[in-house]
């Protein structure tokens, strides 16, 4: 007789922890999770709040991903930049979403920030910081509209403009230089904008393009790649390898067909 | 009296202590076979950060190209040299053309394996040592005094992090020579070395095939087949191998063949039979 | 019991790990043609994640014709194509003509290895013209181990770039040969190479800086790349 296979508990598994930790002591070298050198923004305007994210995924000193998404959704009147560990920030997220999802349901009633807010915090304060998480948390509900900054120990902030990642500080600069209460929409997407942009040019680890995501009253504009700073200049010329470059070591042909010699088809118009 | 020199007879060894300006230094006009100095870390013990800095886990850490297969062996026809061309950093093949036999004169070669700066430097210096040597006792250096010479200057530093597995070979009066220096300070003499990461590779094609009495074609290709072996098996060796041949007039050199171009002429040939 | 032991706390001298090297990251490349060299670089000079200027010259046009380009610490960097200058001058003011290339290298050679035990945090390569007018390339490792080349990149993009013209210049994928490789070319090559390099290494970008060596001297092109 088999024993019946347990079933799944969910969650994060820690079987190897202690294998781990032994080959560590031992000198192994653990993977390296994709670490997004990052900037995203957020700001509180007149009747909502805007997100903004550059779109550089980075592993190391490589670009990994030049048009990644930062901006997840969590809520249908709540999406959230992340930073730091990519596979951190995107589960975090992932998983909170579907909280808050069946939280709605179950309550009958449009998710609060400040629900979401807390889950996140509470869940990243359980691990210590080991889930590498910072994000930008931005909503409006019945309150209206929120802007939260959560840290991967779980320590959160209430602002009405906020910068996370390697690029927060260029970021606050222009916030800091351009930010006033009450702006309009546009006005609030352009200081994301060049916030973001700042990012982009003077940190290492954010570039390519701006993700911008206005979340106002019963409505979301997500502005995928808003503004694109970077395209790739054309080629000096062109790398097509013609025919032949590859050696041809052997070559052999099977015929699954044969082929009739007949009259030609008529292809005039 | 005469005055007391023996201060002037500068160990390299005593290098270490004595402050730079004392002895002539590398940047500066190096008079005949004064002993260069090598500046230092401003640091209580420099040879722990010379260390420190080469080391797995250092922050900026300094690579040096590394990983090779050299051989050479004496036969009745003189002594054959043969290496392969490639240096890695780490896992990165730095180089595919690296010249890992040093013509240090018309009679004598050094073989490069370990760091390829020490090879390169020390070389050079047992090349200015031999031709002193030549003018001071209008005649040439024994293959034996070069590899003496070459082992005793980098003893002086032993300890100091320098990588070098050298063969010194030439022709001098008495015949064909063979040395094998590296250092640690070891020197050897015997009929036939193989140094590198890939030499036990070369050892096991170089040993069933060789014989005193080989002819010269036979030999060459003997020692072009060991380093081609061991490129295909050893990940830290590729790129092309070189052979010397050292004679009686001084060393020739042979040939260059890429060792993608050997796979396809030796795929062809009858395999030995196993025994 | 001992005479001489305390319980008080001992203050042993604490000495912090001399660390004295950065890396300012950027790309050097260089190609030696029959008749020209072609030497570039990019300019951008970083620490970490900032970015300290975008145009600091790893290019040092020297005095003889030749150019040295010096990636790593931009400090040992200037330090270095400093005193290799000054030798010039002594040798200038010595034999009364410039020092040519193949000298150049080797001196550099020997001035990386007097600091073997304290080395430049350097990656150097020197491309100028020979005695014979042919373009010559050479690198050298931070401890001076000396080579000639055809064409070498290195640096922080020197992964992603040398494969190219290994490729593209050396036909190592294939067996058709490279045919004659012309300044323009390789110029063209160079610019792809940087400019595809900068999409993916964070530390290379700003401004490409080319110099072009022929008989007839040597010129400059100054050139934009991503900012990002």
């Amino acid at each position: 007789m088999t024993l019946a296979e347990p079933l799944p508990t969910g969650g994060f598994s820690f079987d190897n922890v202690a294998r781990n930790a032994m080959l560590a002591a031992r000198g192994a070298k653990p993977p390296k999770a994709t670490s997004t050198g990052t900037t995203i923004v957020g700001v509180i305007f007149k009747d909502g709040v805007v997100l903004g994210a550059d779109t550089r995924a980075t592993a190391g000193p490589i670009v990994a991903d030049k048009n990644c998404e930062k901006i997840h959704y969590l809520a249908p009147n709540m999406y959230c930049c992340g930073a730091g560990t990519a596979a951190d920030t995107e589960f975090t997220t992932a998983l909170i979403s579907s909280k808050l999802e069946l939280h709605s349901l179950q309550t009958g009633r449009q998710s609060r920030v400040v629900t979401a807010m807390t889950m996140l915090k509470q869940m990243l304060f359980r691990y210590q910081g080991h889930i590498g998480a910072a994000l930008v948390l931005g909503g409006y509900d019945v309150n209206g509209p929120q802007l939260y900054t959560i840290a991967p120990h779980g320590s959160t902030d209430k602002l009405p403009f906020v910068t996370m990642g390697s690029g927060s500080l260029a970021a606050m600069a222009v916030f800091e230089a351009k930010w006033r209460a009450n702006m309009t929409r546009d006005e609030a997407v352009a200081i994301v904008n060049d916030a973001i942009e700042a990012g982009i040019f003077n940190d290492l680890g954010s570039g390519s393009n701006v993700d911008v995501c206005v979340i106002t009253k019963d409505n979301v504009e997500y502005l995928r790649n808003y503004n694109r700073p970077n395209e790739r200049g054309v080629k000096e010329q062109s790398y097509r390898f013609p025919r032949g470059t590859t050696t041809v070591m052997s070559r052999k042909v099977i015929n699954f067909v044969d082929v009739i010699e007949g009259d030609a088809m008529d292809v005039t118009a | 009296m005469p005055l007391d020199l023996s201060f002037l007879d500068l160990k390299p060894a005593a290098a270490r202590f004595m402050p730079a300006s004392v002895l002539a230094p590398l940047d500066g006009p190096l008079e005949h076979d004064a002993i260069a100095t090598f500046d230092l870390a401003p640091v209580s013990n420099p040879t722990e950060f010379i260390h420190n800095q080469m080391s797995k886990d250092a922050e900026h850490r300094i690579h040096m190209a590394k990983g090779t297969t050299t051989l050479a062996f004496k036969f009745a026809k003189g002594v054959v040299v043969a290496v392969d061309s490639r240096a890695t950093m780490g896992p990165y093949i730095g180089s595919s053309n690296v010249k890992k036999v040093i013509e240090i004169n018309p009679f004598l070669l050094g073989t490069m394996a370990g760091s390829a700066a020490d090879c390169q430097y020390w070389e050079r210096v047992l090349g200015t040592r031999a031709r002193l040597y030549e003018l001071r006792n209008k005649e040439r250096i024994s293959v034996a005094a070069a590899s003496k010479l070459l082992c005793n200057m980098v003893y002086g530093y032993k300890g100091m992090g320098l990588s070098m597995g050298t063969m010194v070979t030439g022709w001098d009066k008495k015949g064909p020579g063979l040395y094998y220096v590296d250092s640690d300070g070891q020197r050897l003499t015997n009929h036939l070395f193989s140094v590198g990461s890939g030499s036990t590779y070369a050892y096991g094609v170089l040993d069933a095939g060789y014989d005193y009495d080989l002819s010269v074609a036979d030999a060459i290709d003997l020692a072009r087949r060991s380093i081609f072996h061991a490129t295909y098996r050893d990940a830290y060796s590729g790129g092309s191998v070189n052979v010397y041949h050292v004679k009686e007039g001084g060393w020739e050199f042979i040939s260059k063949t890429d060792v993608f171009d050997l796979h396809y002429e030796y795929q062809d040939q009858p395999r030995p039979a196993l025994v | 019991m001992e005479a001489f032991a305390s319980t008080a706390p001992v203050r042993v001298p604490l000495e912090h790990r001399f660390s004295p090297y950065t890396d300012n990251g950027g790309t050097t490349l260089a190609v030696a043609g029959s008749d020209f060299c072609v030497i570039a670089a990019d300019t951008r000079q970083s620490e970490g994640y900032n970015i300290n200027t975008r145009y600091s010259p790893k290019l040092y046009p020297l005095s003889n014709g030749s150019v040295l380009a010096i990636g790593g610490m931009q400090a040992d960097a200037s330090t270095l194509a400093k005193r290799v200058e000054q030798r010039l001058e002594w040798y200038q003011f010595k034999h009364d003509k410039p020092m040519n290339t193949q000298a150049v290298a080797h001196m550099v050679s020997t001035m990386l290895y007097g600091k073997r035990f304290f080395p430049y945090f350097a990656w150097v390569t020197i491309g100028g013209m020979d005695e014979n007018g042919n373009g010559c390339v050479f690198s050298f490792d931070p401890v001076g181990t000396i080579e000639k080349h055809l064409w070498q990149c290195s640096g922080s993009s020197s992964k992603l770039i040398q494969p190219f013209l290994d490729s593209q210049m050396g036909h190592k994928h294939e067996l058709l040969p490279p045919g004659e490789l012309t300044a323009q070319r390789a110029t063209l090559l160079v610019k792809d190479g940087f400019t595809s390099a900068t999409e993916r290494d964070i530390y290379t970008g700003d401004f490409l800086e080319i110099y072009t060596i022929t008989r007839d001297g040597r010129t400059r092109e100054l050139i934009e790349l991503k900012r990002d």
